[in-house]
């Protein structure tokens, strides 16, 4: 009897995982039912419901991401650098498993990498269209999409008239304030 | 002939993360990495923004995740193994990892604590429906705010699962915990939730 209450937990557990699987693989295939166990806790099941649906993924603003993309272009550079000299190229290490030790950023010996553990998806919108907010502006997953759109549409508008004359001033030969 | 077996699993090997071609090609060239990235901003961004409840702290937290990533790329170890079946990535484990720890010390170094997006939640634009809209926000608000109030790991692994959509068992990579104690992780976190939400009048 006693066995039995603490494995009860433990299969509320499994049951509530196999539960947010099915969530998942529902929204996946654009289907808006999961997974109907009637053993598992309404409470549960609606909570689970509502965190999947409230919790929405964020995305930084646009300017933070191309100015990071800079910073890391920039490291990337340093570090290529040194191998470019020792006429290797690239960073010195492939992927092999049999490589060294597996970096720990920090990592407690206990809390290593599992090897044993099946990993999925790795798509970063998991492949269906979730909202996600940038900047905290709530869009679609087209973020790419939306960027170089307003920027085809910013380079393809009509310049003003009086842009134009400024341009046409500054422009003369012999002003010294001439617009590149 | 063990030999061969062990020649054949590490041929295996190498196409079992899904994201072999863009690490490789950021380890010919670093600048590729770019392509790793913006793959995974967004993700990193988001874990970093339900964790410390800023844009700001997000942002410092994903620089520095994808600066030590870039770093210490030639130490990341594949191993993802044919039982971990196609498709599998443990570059995303091994990148949340990193992130993990960046976030734990922003959050020890500035004593803060998660605050519920609001903010960011009052930012939303879409429905016309404004009664129902400011519903809505104060509901998501009030559902993000029952999990922030959760001791760290529950919290960690209802993010990694309700926000990242991942996997238990790269949840366990993550948190460097076993799948069985990450899904109770998860149960328990749920289950107060559920107790918060339930108790509270809207």
């Amino acid at each position: 009897m006693r066995e039995r209450a603490r494995e009860e937990p433990e299969i509320e557990a499994l049951r509530v995982d196999r539960y947010l699987e099915s969530i998942l693989v529902a929204r996946d295939r654009g289907a808006r039912l999961a997974l109907l166990d009637t053993r598992l806790d309404p409470a549960l099941r609606s909570t689970a419901d509502r965190l999947s649906a409230e919790l929405i993924r964020v995305h930084p603003s646009f300017r933070f991401e191309e100015r990071l993309a800079r910073r890391l272009a920039d490291l990337a550079i340093g570090l290529r650098l040194p191998a470019v000299a020792g006429g290797e190229g690239g960073l010195p290490r492939s992927l092999t498993p049999a490589g060294g030790p597996a970096f720990e950023p920090g990592v407690a010996p206990g809390e290593l990498l599992d090897p044993a553990q099946p990993i999925d998806d790795g798509e970063p919108f998991g492949g269906h269209a979730r909202p996600i907010l940038i900047g905290g502006a709530l869009t679609s997953a087209a973020v790419s999409l939306a960027g170089a759109a307003f920027v085809a549409w910013r380079l393809s508008r009509p310049v003003h008239p009086m842009v134009r004359a400024i341009r046409a001033v500054h422009g003369r030969p012999g002003h010294e304030g001439g617009l590149a | 002939m063990k030999a061969e077996e062990d020649r054949r699993e590490e041929r295996r090997l190498v196409h079992l993360d899904r994201d072999r071609p863009l690490v490789e090609a950021a380890l010919r060239n670093p600048e590729a990495f770019d392509g790793l990235y913006r793959k995974y901003l967004a993700q990193v961004y988001s874990y970093a923004y339900y964790e410390l409840g800023s844009h700001h702290d997000a942002e410092d937290a994903a620089e520095r995740t994808f600066m030590l990533a870039l770093g210490a790329l030639t130490r990341f170890e594949e191993r993802a193994r044919p039982v971990d079946g196609e498709g599998a990535s443990t570059f995303r484990v091994w990148l949340f990892q990193i992130a993990r720890n960046v976030v734990a010390n922003i959050r020890r170094g500035r004593g803060r604590h998660p605050v519920a997006p609001i903010e960011a939640a009052a930012e939303m634009t879409g429905p016309v429906d404004i009664e129902a809209e400011v519903g809505e926000r104060y509901e998501a608000g009030a559902a993000w705010a029952a999990v922030a109030r959760l001791p760290e790991e529950r919290r960690r692994a209802l993010i990694l699962r309700f926000v990242e959509e991942m996997s238990t068992a790269e949840i366990a990579g993550i948190l460097g915990r076993s799948e069985g104690a990450v899904r109770v992780l998860i149960h328990r976190g749920l289950r107060a939730v559920a107790r918060d939400l339930g108790g509270r009048r809207w």
